[in-house]
């Protein structure tokens, strides 16, 4: 099983590969109360599809299982995912124990 | 130097008619080209490969494309070719027979773009080209649903080009005209030699017609030209 630590560096490293394309002041802190989604998120939404690809992308390539962060199951959560870093860790490793 | 030298090209319905000619064409000039089918492959070439696959299934799609990211890695050009044709009238028509034509003519090309975009975005280039058909302008009788599909890609294509323009892929479509293909054969020959003769140019489309254009929308010049649709021998 996926250990949060893993999925945590796998978001990690998406938002670090966007913070590549971003302005200094507009950069993402890796941090795992970094808000994702929502009014005081660091991202927009271009920038939130970014890390949603790199992140399912990720996780099928190391993984070796597929998850989708963005069908009804994640978009009727009663904690969005995407709240911050560890919910969307936390969103990962349980779609990924479920099998 | 070859045209396509050191590209990575993807053919969608790449064993017949223009799908094999757009492989041969890439492949002469130069690029490896994936080519994807149904069935086996329709030409043997030490830069081709050769993937089985129903793109208008989304899972199969995906493992295809996370075996491309592990092989070539970067894709640079996509030709979304694949397509099936079922001309019948609509108060005749199979259920089945249009959904296959909304899933191989439509939901495919959406599915195969937007994993290849995926691997665009890292390279920061790409070019995406639909394939789409007279159909659209002509609006034959019989050919309600390919038609629509049809008309649907250019607009499917056209959003496309604006969601991938930030990081350089551009995303066009071609739209043919007759052309001598097993698809064509379907069709009753008097009909198309009909169809043709009332084209503005009222001759049938050749390779050529059809490979100038793929080299246009191809080009590392075109970055500046997407979400256009041409149309061959003076439909629109």
């Amino acid at each position: 099983m996926a250990s949060q630590a893993a999925v945590i560096e796998i978001i990690y490293r998406a938002l670090r590969s966007l913070n590549e394309e971003l302005e200094e002041d507009k950069r993402v802190a890796l941090a795992p109360d970094t808000r994702l989604f929502g009014p005081d998120a660091s991202l927009d939404s271009l920038s939130l599809v970014s890390v949603i690809v790199d992140v399912e992308t990720a996780v099928a390539d190391e993984l070796g299982r597929s998850v989708s962060l963005t069908d009804d199951t994640a978009m009727t959560q009663e904690v969005s995912p995407f709240s911050n870093v560890t919910t969307l860790a936390d969103y990962i490793v349980k779609q990924l124990a479920q099998g | 130097m070859a045209k396509y030298a050191g590209r990575n090209v993807i053919v969608t319905g790449s064993s017949r008619g223009v799908g094999d000619l757009l492989t041969r064409h890439f492949l002469d000039e130069g690029a490896t080209v994936i080519g994807v089918a149904r069935g086996p492959a329709g030409c043997e070439h030490e830069r081709y490969r050769h993937h089985q696959a129903d793109i208008a299934d989304p899972a199969e799609v995906q493992k295809l494309f996370a075996l491309l990211r592990t092989t070539v890695k970067t894709i640079d050009i996509v030709v979304n070719n694949a397509a099936v044709l079922t001309s019948q009238y609509a108060m005749i028509m199979p259920a089945g027979a249009a959904q296959a034509m909304v899933n191989l003519n439509l939901l495919a090309p959406f599915l195969v773009a937007r994993e290849a975009a995926k691997l665009m975005r890292k390279s920061k280039s790409g070019r995406i080209i639909n394939i789409s058909s007279m159909a659209v302008s002509l609006e034959p009788e019989g050919d309600s649903v390919y038609a629509a599909c049809k008309a649907g890609l250019t607009t499917l294509s056209n959003v496309l080009a604006k969601e991938f323009a930030s990081f350089n892929v551009t995303c066009n479509t071609l739209g043919i005209t007759a052309i001598e293909t097993d698809m064509l054969k379907q069709l009753p020959r008097d009909k198309i030699d009909a169809v043709v003769a009332r084209l503005p140019i009222p001759r049938y489309a050749t390779a050529d017609d059809i490979l100038n254009v793929i080299d246009f929308f191809a080009s590392e010049r075109s970055g500046y030209v997407t979400a256009q649709t041409i149309y061959l021998g003076g439909v629109h």
